[in-house]
């Protein structure tokens, strides 16, 4: 896919030079060479200065996705679809980054308020440190560290913050150094007079690593603060993190420092990597950061079910997605990633995907959609559906209409996508409340299920109003009594179902004030379970004593429960069904986990091993063609066709840990010079053999899967078994 | 010999050191006396060197200047502190303090600068063993600086004197024992815990306001003697000796110990009603281990949310274990699905066990495993069958990042030969193979 320099992707990191074995460099900086480049180039070198304006008014002028339909969709059309790709991706954007900015406020109040309080007085003239419990997510580590600082140097205004991480601290010179630099140079303002103060007179300059510069700076601007964050506290060595706490706690009379410690696994491993009398010397608090499941699911509740997000992930997508989070990365910037990859393969790939942009505006549409469109919409798999249906409803007359005429489909198309978004957002809805209903209900047989795992069952057709989730939460509804009810109802306020709601919570709250006891009302539904009557009519006559049991208050509120029930079925009915058999279920659902797979968790090893044993896959040439009975086992036989290398590759898997040089030598020779073949059609004399193996084992060694050992001199060592 | 009455009142301030006193007092002496070049101030953490010599020092009006030498990263920064810290010491800071690079340019310098003032000069130099990578020839260098120089004394304050260290046999070495039981509790009566904090406990109780009187001065004092003695014999003795350490212990529990009292539940002067009642806290080890968030009562609670690896790490984490901690020649039998495999583990580990006296695999800690080895045990031990992809390789990085696993070669940790460890203990990885519900002790051998 061709890689597109959107006007937001300033975060572009792909280099294609990176890539080439060998190219010219430009410095950046140099506008002359970049300008004479061809416009595609032109953003490897993008140049900061003056150049920087000339392709931002040239850059949207080029569209890189070009036109299907075989190159009968209109250069319109294609345009279209990079335009609005690059308008909904770049919204997207800005909502996922703004809650990703809001994430963490808590954790950031928290650490800053302990910042702001801390000095070691109050800490028995221990360090004040902050034991920050960030998760194993290391790729969230940096941006989070990075906003503690913004927000302590910028909003707090505590002293100097200093990051540093483990690549900083090779030995405990280098971390010194960097501290001092990154704390004394926080503030311009320094003149020359104040900092001969910091450093020392010409004559008598402080080596760069000592401490007694950070000492005569914080003498200079008494009151601030020097927080050390430390990022990774695991990565980092301990004797140098040992040190570096020795000598802070020994200036910490002169230089107040605060220490931040990132830790991702736990407190009792940060525990035992440093030596007791170094966690003698710091007292502090823990902090916790949010988990990394709930910042999924904000971000999937707002890019998959938001209401202002028209594409949509399908049910394969989802689970794709989100057993690569719990499985493997758990980190938000992935799926963000793999989020704009779909995007981007949709908009790429699908002509009709420029519905997607006009949802709002049907006549546009209807201008928009061409021949070749409306014949691609009638080959759709939900089309075909959507006829169906048509024709079991004996709607004959409106299936012709579809079929044939043009226009009328058009403005099909059109109303049907207002409908097919509408749709998309109620369930989005549907599932809110479901999640947050399920949520109050204290049940401990159910577990959480949040809605980046509902979603796809939706989708698939395995939750609506009859499964058990469903008839489970509402049994549950029916049996609350009035506090419960009235917290649920006021917990899911906010969402979709507010206006039916409302008034039967209103009611349900005069109805508890006016009753004198103050006790909970309790639903006449909520019948005892703990009864050991066995039979049905002793049963029966239980429940009528537990209703006649009853208050009046009890049995009115009883009748608003039901009235609660009935609504939430009635929304559940609505709005709770799998959109994949309705039209334009392809245009909205991004469905196609291939591509994903590819990009984001390619096998390269497995590709290499193949390509190594059965070269004829890749090189599809007649001589290796396999036999019949080599392609069911698949796995074909030596041959003196093969390329040298794929040769010894297989004789190498027929080997040991230690290979003999010279017995996969003569077994290479007996292949390649056809010792044992009886036409000798294509020999190859002994010398051609020894050079093309000697190039065949230096390629193996290139690759990693041997290597000369030290144990036997003739022998090679292998590293790499097939397979894994 | 400096006069007597200074030397008293520094003991009473702080006692059981009568005769590292008398031996510092004649080394240091006044400025009528010589003193030796250089001496030696040894003795463990906490056991009042830098107190008395410090106070000796200061009170006896004599001219030194100290030096933390841990604050110096290397032997340049040592020797151009003591520059700076002598001139400032002198008063002689208008000049400016030239480069002092190494030891031989620092003495030409304190010559200059020593020569000038003409009385006796005392550099301490504390905790100078805790040098990071001296050069071999520093403290016999520095050591000799006093000879060169007539007025100046080297005082080097050392943990643990080594024989070797200054290339000279004569230096007089003052020594300061760590403090014996009595002396410790001694020390700690010197400023028993404040008596006010009874008291306070006990406001929050409204009705007793009156029996402050039953705890008064004398009865509190008694009752914190005869608490440190119990708390030396049965948590400081074993795990807290030095002064410092006992005392934390003793401040850590004392509150908690003395709350029956506060709330007048227990009368103070039955001692050993109390310590029968407050047993716990001397069995218990909290106290003991340090950690830098102070331990609260309430820790359970706040334990909600907890961070965990992701799913397919733990089991790499497991497969790491495994690779560690068991022989690579065992792995056909344990990790292969055919049925000989566990019969054949069981009866031959047992016999072998019995011929050869062999120590446990679990107590030679991990052993170094190639990444192959990981990969192919990894498959065997996930309950799904998985696609191997990148997304394996970046486990194994973070959980390297992490330091769950560590690399054990020094090499590229792309080279094939290059070899890792698991970094995590048995209850550790318990607990990860519990959560993902694994039985790792079935792949264990013993």
């Amino acid at each position: 896919m061709t890689r597109s320099h959107s006007p937001e992707g300033s975060e572009d990191d792909y280099n294609p030079q990176e890539h080439q074995t060998c190219y010219i460099f430009t410095p950046a900086g140099d506008d002359r060479e970049a300008a004479a480049r061809p416009a595609k180039r032109r953003r490897t070198a993008k140049p900061k200065g003056k150049a920087a304006e000339q392709p931002a008014t040239e850059e949207p002028e080029i569209c890189l996705f070009p036109t299907l339909l075989n190159g009968k969709e209109t250069e319109t059309a294609a345009r279209e679809r990079w335009d609005t790709y690059n308008r909904l991706w770049a919204d997207q954007e800005l909502r996922t980054r703004a809650i990703l900015d809001s994430f963490n406020q808590k954790t950031l109040d928290d650490v800053s308020a302990f910042v702001l309080s801390a000095s070691h007085e109050n800490y028995d003239e221990k360090i004040p440190t902050a034991l920050v419990l960030t998760g194993p997510n290391i790729a969230a580590h940096g941006p989070l560290f990075a906003q503690f600082a913004t927000r302590m140097r910028d909003v707090d205004r505590t002293g100097p913050v200093v990051l540093l991480t483990s690549k900083d601290a090779a030995n405990i010179k280098g971390a010194l150094k960097k501290l001092i630099r990154d704390a004394t140079q926080q503030d311009e303002g320094m003149d020359d007079e104040d900092e001969e103060a910091v450093v020392g007179r010409k004559g008598a300059k402080l080596l760069n690593y000592d401490l007694q510069i950070l000492q005569n700076w914080c003498a200079l601007h008494t009151g601030q603060k020097v927080v050390v964050a430390i990022q990774d506290t695991e990565a980092f060595d301990s004797g140098i993190l040992a040190d570096l706490v020795e000598l802070f706690s020994s200036y910490l009379d002169r230089i107040p420092f605060v220490l931040l410690l990132g830790i991702a696994t736990s407190l009792d491993i940060f525990h035992d990597k440093l030596p007791k009398a170094t966690i003698r010397k710091m007292q502090g608090k823990k902090f916790d950061v949010d988990r990394a499941e709930e910042c999924l699911a904000q971000v999937f509740n707002d890019a998959v079910l938001g209401n202002k997000s028209v594409l949509r992930l399908g049910d394969s997508m989802c689970d794709l997605l989100i057993d690569r989070q719990k499985n493997h990365t758990q980190s938000i910037q992935t799926f963000i990633a793999a989020l704009k990859y779909a995007y981007m393969s949709h908009f790429y790939a699908n002509p009709l995907s420029i519905i997607l942009g006009f949802v709002n505006e049907p006549e546009k549409l209807v201008q928009l959609l061409s021949v070749e469109h409306v014949q691609a919409i009638r080959n759709l798999t939900s089309f075909k559906k959507f006829i169906e249906n048509k024709l079991e409803a004996q709607e004959t007359e409106e299936v012709r209409k579809l079929l044939q005429d043009d226009s009328y489909l058009r403005t099909v198309v059109a109303t049907s996508a207002v409908e097919c978004h509408s749709s998309a957002v109620g369930l989005a809805g549907a599932l809110e409340v479901l999640e947050i209903a399920r949520g109050c209900i204290s049940s401990s047989s159910a577990p959480r299920a949040p809605r980046y795992e509902l979603l796809p069952r939706v989708l698939v057709g395995d939750l609506h109003v009859e499964s058990p989730l469903i008839r489970e939460l509402l049994l549950s509804v029916k049996k609350m009594n009035s506090t419960s009810l009235l917290a649920m109802l006021s917990s899911i306020s906010h969402s979709a179902l507010d206006p039916q709601l409302s008034q039967l919570k209103e009611d349900i709250s005069a109805l508890v004030s006016s009753s004198s006891s103050g006790s909970a009302l309790t639903s006449e539904f909520d019948v005892a379970t703990n009864s050991l009557r066995s039979t049905a009519v002793s049963k029966k006559i239980q429940l009528n004593a537990h209703k006649s049991g009853l208050t009046k208050l009890d049995s009115e509120y009883s009748g608003l429960v039901q009235k609660v029930h009935d609504e939430l079925l009635q929304f559940f009915t609505d709005t709770l069904h799998s959109p994949k058999g309705s039209f334009l279920y392809e245009v909205f659902y991004y469905d196609l986990q291939f591509p994903h797979k590819d990009v984001f968790a390619p096998n390269a090893r497995a590709r290499v091993e193949r390509a190594l044993s059965n070269p004829f896959d890749y090189l599809n040439c007649k001589c290796c063609q396999m036999t019949r009975e080599e392609e069911e086992t698949r796995e074909s036989t030596v041959k003196a066709t093969h390329p040298p290398t794929c040769v010894v590759y297989k004789l190498y898997l027929e080997g040991g840990a230690l290979i003999n040089s010279f017995d996969l030598w003569s077994a290479f020779k007996s292949v390649v010079t056809g010792e044992d073949a009886e036409d000798g059609d294509e020999q190859v004399d002994v010398d051609t053999a020894q050079a093309l193996f000697y190039r065949s084992v230096a390629e193996m060694k290139f690759l990693g899967f041997v290597k000369q050992t030290r144990k036997r001199v003739d022998h090679l060592q292998k590293f790499a078994w097939k397979g894994l | 010999m400096l006069p007597a009455g200074l030397l008293q009142s520094i003991d009473s301030r702080y006692p059981c050191r009568t005769t590292q006193l008398a031996h510092l007092s004649v080394l240091i002496g006044d400025d009528s006396s010589p003193s030796p070049s250089a001496f030696v101030v040894h003795g463990l953490e906490a056991t009042g060197k830098t107190l008395i010599l410090k106070s000796l020092l200061e009170d006896s009006n004599t001219s030194y200047s100290w030096l933390p030498c841990h604050e110096c990263i290397t032997a340049r920064h040592l020797t151009e502190r003591i520059a700076a810290t002598v001139s400032s010491s002198l008063g002689a800071s208008d000049s400016a303090p030239q480069r002092c690079e190494n030891v031989s340019t620092l003495i030409v310098y304190l010559q200059n600068l020593l020569r000038a003032s003409g009385r006796k000069h005392f550099l301490v130099l504390d905790r100078i063993d805790r040098q990071r990578e001296p050069p071999p020839t520093l403290f016999a260098s520095l050591r000799r600086m006093g000879e060169m120089i007539d007025t100046l004394t080297v005082i080097f304050m050392v943990s643990a004197p080594h024989p070797r260290f200054f290339s000279s046999a004569e230096i007089p070495h003052v020594h300061f024992p760590p403090y014996s039981k009595d002396e410790s509790i001694e020390i700690l009566c010197k400023n028993p815990l404040p008596i006010e904090r009874i008291p306070t406990n006990k406001s929050d109780d409204e009705d007793d306001s009156d029996e402050e009187e039953i705890v008064d001065t004398k009865t509190a004092e008694t009752l914190w003697r005869r608490y440190c003695t119990s708390v030396w014999d049965s948590l400081a003795r074993g795990a807290a000796r030095d002064i410092v350490r006992f005392r934390t212990v003793a401040e850590k529990n004392w509150e908690p110990f003395v709350r029956p009292v506060a709330r007048g539940e227990y009368d103070p002067k039955n001692y050993s009603g109390l310590v029968i009642f407050q047993k716990v806290l001397f069995q218990r080890e909290t106290a003991l281990i340090d950690r830098v968030i102070p331990p609260t009562i309430n820790e359970r609670t706040t334990i909600v949310k907890s961070h965990d690896l992701p799913y397919y790490s733990k089991f790499l984490l497991c497969a790491a274990y495994l690779a560690s901690y068991n022989p690579a020649r065992l792995d056909f039998q344990l990790f292969t699905k055919g049925n000989d495999g566990k019969k054949r583990k069981r009866g031959g580990g047992q016999k072998r066990q019995a011929s050869t006296r062999k120590i446990q695999r679990q107590l030679l800690g991990p052993q170094a495993f190639p990444i192959e080895r990981l990969l192919a045990i990894f498959p065997v031990i996930v309950p799904e069958t998985i696609q191997p992809s990148v997304d394996i390789q970046a486990q194994i990085a973070t959980l390297t990042s992490l330091r769950l696993l560590v690399k054990a070669t020094s090499l590229d940790p792309l080279d094939g030969s290059s070899k890792w460890k698991v970094n995590v203990g048995r209850e550790y990885i318990r607990a990860i193979a519990f959560s993902i519900n694994f039985d790792i002790e079935d792949y264990m051998t013993e």
